[in-house]
Order: structure tokens, then C-alpha cells, then sequence
């Protein structure tokens, strides 16, 4: 193995951009494809010209060492600069979600307002095609300046980092999910996101022929660390589009790949699906994907039968079994938690249980696959280097092997804390150790995630908090203000959650014709989360199911839902657990 | 209403939407309004092209320009090739 791709090479660094800056300047860093005729790279020594040319600018615009910025740029090579730039200059930068046409511009004002104020911005950088009908709604915190960014030549600037950057500092901001008041800002240091990378190389036995593919969002974990920082830091090329050219073109992704010859990939579970069943029969012979060491399934609960489909459709193309993998990971901790052997053309584990008793006792027992009762769950893998999973109990009491309980995590790279959120720090980090909110269990060293403490819906590998959806709904006129629950279920047509929502009207008479009012509400929450709820479910009054204490309890009324409303039946039903 | 958007507009109904009561028309926002997801919009793009009988190649479209059924005729107007 070339010495510096040795696991501990990255924590040879003290800051990430000292990775950039070390890295062989010929050799091929990013290339991002727009379409097919509008395609552009760049070497190492590319991108170190544009982060000093951005840092300049961005220093020439009042960013200072400590300062945080907030980038709202398409994703793109600029946007990739000037986010080490930032960094180079000891600023701390946070990648924000850009607007989609869909976004409604009260929502978009509100949501930016609030983040731009919890990070004490000091500038908000836009892009200069950013939507001219949102510019007015771009509110920002107090003491921050919005500023326009325009691609500047990439003439090398004698520019060098301000003290502050060291290796302890915040490095980076991510924010993991929510809008309104639940936004939190995952803040990494430069030691714990290189410490991790450096783990994540060895893992992965990371080799100089090795290519990322990714259409990742930079905002997201799976797309910042694994596909941008670790490429960064083990001097290897990635080669990206937007996720909005994949959705609308699937099979980019799979020519990308045979063109490039890209060995990794992380896909969230179900974009799997997705290929499968949008690239066409015909269109798939023409790729050769017998490159590709490992596409790791991450970032949603890992389901065997996507992982089956995608093999199916594509084993003619040279996919293996052995190149689905799978990782569980999040932003608290840098990224990876746990990761399967991608060597040795082993499998990631299966295991069969009994659904019953896991719903009830909280037990995985292993029954055999054709079992009426058994229901299956794939290993996310085992532990990185210096990481280690807890399974407790809801007293917080370690759980043994087999039972199911809160996986908790401790690891010497995670997470300064959230933000200015001190009170959110303190409920999520205790006595070192990370409490995830996530369900599982580890049978024979290996990790299950089973499900979700935390009421939280996860789309197409973006997490949704239950709560956003509710006060935009209860904020309707027509409907009882604080009645209403939204949850996710696994629609496995997709590999996926759907939304649904139950929302009790006002009024004693449902109107016959409920449609324009979810015409209504579906229109509020896309304009404002960017998510399509599947189904609205509008119910007369007392319907929705409230605790003890009179708050509407969201998982007993998506029992009665899903027990009395026809349109749920469609749902494959998990156990949920008692 | 034309031939090929009544196509476009039953396909949507039928296989996207399939929900009984929603009428939608030539200008009825899509995605920008939730009635459907933007992943669906890869189907309804092959269903654009085999109607209109043209390839339209996937990376000049955007989400936007695919918003309501008008939307999607002129799109493959404006970047369609005839199939060969």
C-alpha cells in the first residue's frame, strides 16, 4: 500500500486544508458533470488556486479567523472552493440546502433567518444566479452582511491563514435536519474529522487507484465527508452531478461510473430501488460497472430486498454481490459509526427474527429465513477503530448481545457540540457518549438498526422532523390548531418512507370534498420543506389519539390510522416496537 | 386540449397521482404544488417522450421546466430530436 494512503496518514495534517494543500497538484481532484456536453475538472493545484483567490475575496469581504459563513450555492466546484476557503481563512463555514423552484419564499425567509441568527453569521454568500424573486426574503441575523459571489479568475493570491486555525477549532458546521427552531449545527473540529478520515482510509482500504462517485448534496454528511473531505485528504478523484441531474437522469450515474472507472460509491437505501426500476432493460447493458469495489448503502435503514432488486437488474452488468455494502453513520460523528468488510468478498450479515418477539420483548431471536414470523434485518457492519456501540436500555442499563434498546456511541471524533445549543449538546452527549435516538441491536459483533426512538421520517436519506410538518399544517385555518401528527411509513415500492399526515378539521361537518384543502397543505409544505406528504389523511373531531398529558400521541394514531384507513393498506408493516 | 397532453395528464392521474377526486389540467402546477414528487418525474419524462414521439435528452431538463403538463410539451419541443 503507497505510504501515504496508511490510516494514520491523515492525521499527519493539522487542518483540512493542509490535506489540499499537500496533495500532488497534477493529479485529478473533482470532476463535475452538468450535462452531457458541459463537463468540468479540476487537478489538486486547480482547486488550491480557487480556495486562495476565494479566500482573498472572502477576506476582502470581512471574513475573519473564528467568523462563520453561511454558503447557499448550487453544488458545484465554486461552492466546493469556497468552502475550504473559509476554512483556510480559521472560518467556519455551514452549507445550506440552495432553493429549489419549489421553495415558498415566507418559508425559505423564516428558515434562513432563524439559522443565520443561532450561527452568528458573519456572512451569507449567495451565488449570482440565486432566484431573483427569493433575494428580498433573504433576511439575515444581526451583525452578518449578504454578499453576492461571482467565479472570480483563479490567479494564485499571496493570501496566508490567519492564526486561529488550529486543530481543535470548529472546522465546519453541518446541519443535520428540521427547519424553524429544531435546526442543529453539527460542530466538527479539524481533529475529529481528520482522526475519523484517517480511520475511514484504513477501513476502507482506501488504494491510490481508487475513484468517488457521488450525486450527494454537500449539505448532507454522506456527501460532505465521504465524498468531498475524504477525498480530499487521501488524495483521490471524486467525480460528481447534482442530485437534481441524477433524479431527472438516473442512469448518469451508472455511465459516470463505467466511464471514470469509480471504484466507491455511498447511495442511501433507496436510490438502489430507484435504479433498478427507472434505468431501462435496454439502457443497462451498455454499462460496465465490474470497476466498482463497493456502492454502501447508508444513510436509511438498510433493506434487503433493495439491495436484492438493484442486484438483480444490474448483475448482467458486472455488479457482484459482494459490492453492496453498508455503513451507519451521522453528522454527530463525523460520519461512519460502523462499516461492513468490503474485502474478502464477504456479504454484509443477514439475520432472520422473530417479529413478534421483537416487538414485544424487545429481543432479537433468529428464526430460519422461510419462518412465517421472521423478519429481516441487515448488518450495518462493525465498529471503526477506536468507536464503540451501547446498547441500553431506556434506564440507560448496557443491554446484552440480542437485545434491542438505544444505540449509543462513543468515539474520540464527534461532534464540539450543537452550535450555540449548549441545552441540545447537553441532552444528546452524556459522560462522553453520544445517544443516538436510533433503535438496534449487535449480534456477533455486528450492528442492526432496527428503527427510530426519535420520531423522526426519513425520505430518500433526508431527515424530516415530524414536528416541522405539524405547525405548518395545524397553522392552516381549516384545521384544529395543535390536532394533527405526521409520521413516516416504508413504502417498499420505493425503499423508502412515505409522509402521511392525520389532521383533525374545525368544524363538526367534513366537506364532501376535502381535496382543496390538502391541495392547500400539500402546497404549504413542499413550498417549505421541499417534501411531498403521500397521503393527507383529514379526519372530524377527536379523531387523532392524545397521551395522557392531551398532546396528540403520534405513534398510537399511526396504529389507528393505518388500522382503519384503506388507503394505508398498501403499507408493508414492520413491527413496530411496544 | 391536445391529444398528446390528454396522454400526459391521464398517464399522470393513473400512475402518479392515483388518488380518486384530483383533476388536474394543462396548467395545473405539479411538483411546486406536492401533488407529486420530483423522483416521479423521470416516469413522466419517458411518458413525454414516447407521446410526443421524440428523445429528449434528460440533462436539458430541469424539475422546473417539467412543472405542469404545458411546461413539459414546450420542454420537448424546445430540446427533442426525432428518434431515429
Amino acid at each position: 500500500m503507497n505510504s501515504r494512503f496508511a490510516s494514520q496518514g491523515a492525521t499527519l495534517y493539522q487542518t483540512l486544508p493542509e490535506a489540499l494543500l499537500s496533495a500532488p497538484p497534477q493529479e485529478a481532484f473533482v470532476t463535475f458533470w452538468e450535462s452531457e456536453d458541459d463537463t468540468r475538472s479540476v487537478s489538486f493545484g486547480e482547486m488550491v488556486n480557487l480556495v486562495l483567490a476565494q479566500a482573498a475575496w472572502l477576506r476582502e469581504q470581512g471574513l475573519r479567523a473564528g467568523d462563520t459563513v453561511i454558503l447557499i450555492m448550487p453544488q458545484s466546484i465554486p461552492l466546493m472552493a469556497s468552502f475550504i476557503a473559509a476554512m483556510y481563512l480559521g472560518a467556519v463555514p455551514a452549507i445550506l440546502a440552495y432553493p429549489n423552484f419549489k421553495v415558498e419564499p415566507a418559508k425559505y425567509r423564516s428558515g434562513l433567518a432563524g439559522v443565520s441568527t443561532n450561527l452568528k453569521a458573519r456572512l451569507v454568500v449567495l451565488d449570482s444566479g440565486f432566484p431573483e424573486g427569493l433575494i428580498e426574503h433573504v433576511v439575515v441575523g444581526d451583525g452578518a452582511r449578504l454578499v453576492r459571489y461571482s467565479e472570480l479568475a483563479a490567479t494564485p493570491f499571496c493570501i496566508t491563514p490567519e492564526a486561529g486555525s488550529h486543530p481543535e477549532g470548529v472546522a465546519f458546521i453541518q446541519h443535520s435536519a428540521g427547519t424553524t427552531g429544531l435546526q442543529k449545527g453539527v460542530a466538527l473540529s479539524h481533529e475529529a474529522v481528520l482522526r475519523h478520515l484517517a480511520r475511514l482510509i484504513g477501513v476502507l482500504r482506501l488504494e491510490p487507484g481508487d475513484r468517488i462517485y457521488s450525486w450527494l448534496p454537500l449539505y448532507h454528511d454522506m456527501g460532505l465527508i465521504a465524498c468531498f473531505m475524504l477525498p480530499m485528504v487521501a488524495h483521490v478523484p471524486v467525480v460528481m452531478q447534482s442530485p437534481t441531474s441524477w433524479v431527472m437522469q438516473p442512469a448518469t450515474m451508472l455511465r459516470l461510473i463505467a466511464d471514470y472507472r469509480c471504484t466507491l460509491s455511498w447511495l442511501p437505501n433507496f436510490s438502489f430501488q430507484f435504479l433498478a426500476r427507472r434505468v431501462d432493460r435496454e439502457e443497462r447493458a451498455a454499462f460496465d460497472l465490474s470497476c466498482v469495489r463497493a456502492l454502501i448503502n447508508c444513510s436509511e435503514p438498510v433493506r434487503a430486498s433493495s439491495m436484492d432488486e438493484f442486484l438483480d437488474a444490474f448483475s448482467a452488468c458486472g455488479v457482484r454481490s459482494e459490492m453492496l455494502q453498508a455503513s451507519y453513520a451521522m453528522a454527530e460523528t463525523v460520519f461512519a459509526v460502523t462499516q461492513t468488510k468490503l474485502y474478502d468478498h464477504e456479504l454484509p450479515c443477514r439475520v432472520w427474527v422473530n417479529s413478534e418477539v421483537l416487538r414485544k420483548q424487545h429481543r432479537a431471536v433468529p428464526v430460519s429465513a422461510d419462518d412465517p414470523a421472521a423478519v429481516c434485518y441487515v448488518s450495518s457492519g462493525q465498529c471503526l477503530p477506536q468507536t464503540q456501540v451501547r446498547i441500553v436500555s431506556a434506564k440507560g442499563q448496557h443491554l446484552p448481545d440480542g437485545d434491542v434498546g438505544e444505540i449509543i456511541i462513543h468515539s474520540d471524533a464527534m461532534l464540539n457540540g450543537y452550535y450555540n445549543r449548549p441545552d441540545l449538546t447537553d441532552q444528546a452527549l452524556k459522560e462522553g457518549w453520544y445517544w443516538s435516538g436510533d433503535l438496534g441491536f449487535v449480534w456477533d459483533g455486528e450492528v442492526y438498526v432496527v428503527g427510530r426512538k426519535k420520531d423522526l421520517i426519513i425520505v430518500a436519506g433526508e431527515n424530516i422532523y415530524p414536528h416541522d410538518i405539524e405547525e405548518i399544517v395545524s397553522s392552516h385555518p381549516a384545521i384544529h390548531d395543535g390536532r394533527v401528527v405526521a409520521f413516516g411509513l416504508y413504502n417498499p415500492r420505493l425503499g423508502t418512507e412515505d409522509i402521511v399526515v392525520v389532521a383533525e378539521l374545525r368544524g363538526k361537518v367534513i366537506p364532501e370534498n376535502t381535496f382543496p384543502i390538502e391541495q392547500e397543505l400539500r402546497n404549504s409544505i413542499v413550498g417549505a420543506l421541499g417534501v411531498v406528504p403521500r397521503h393527507i389523511l383529514l379526519k372530524p373531531a377527536n379523531w387523532v389519539v392524545k397521551s395522557t398529558a392531551g398532546k396528540p400521541a403520534r405513534s398510537a394514531t399511526r396504529e389507528k390510522a393505518l388500522s382503519e384507513n384503506k388507503e394505508l393498506q398498501e403499507y408493508k408493516q414492520e413491527p413496530a416496537l411496544q | 386540449m391536445s391529444e398528446p397532453a390528454e396522454r400526459i395528464i391521464d398517464f399522470i392521474l393513473r400512475e402518479i397521482v392515483r388518488r380518486p377526486g384530483v383533476q388536474i389540467d394543462v396548467d395545473t402546477p405539479l411538483v411546486s404544488s406536492g401533488l407529486i414528487d420530483s423522483l416521479a418525474l423521470v416516469e413522466i419524462l419517458h411518458q413525454v417522450a414516447e407521446v410526443t414521439n421524440l428523445r429528449i435528452p434528460a440533462g436539458k431538463v430541469q424539475a422546473r421546466d417539467m412543472d405542469t403538463v404545458r411546461l413539459m410539451l414546450a420542454t420537448a419541443a424546445r430540446v427533442g430530436k426525432p428518434r431515429q
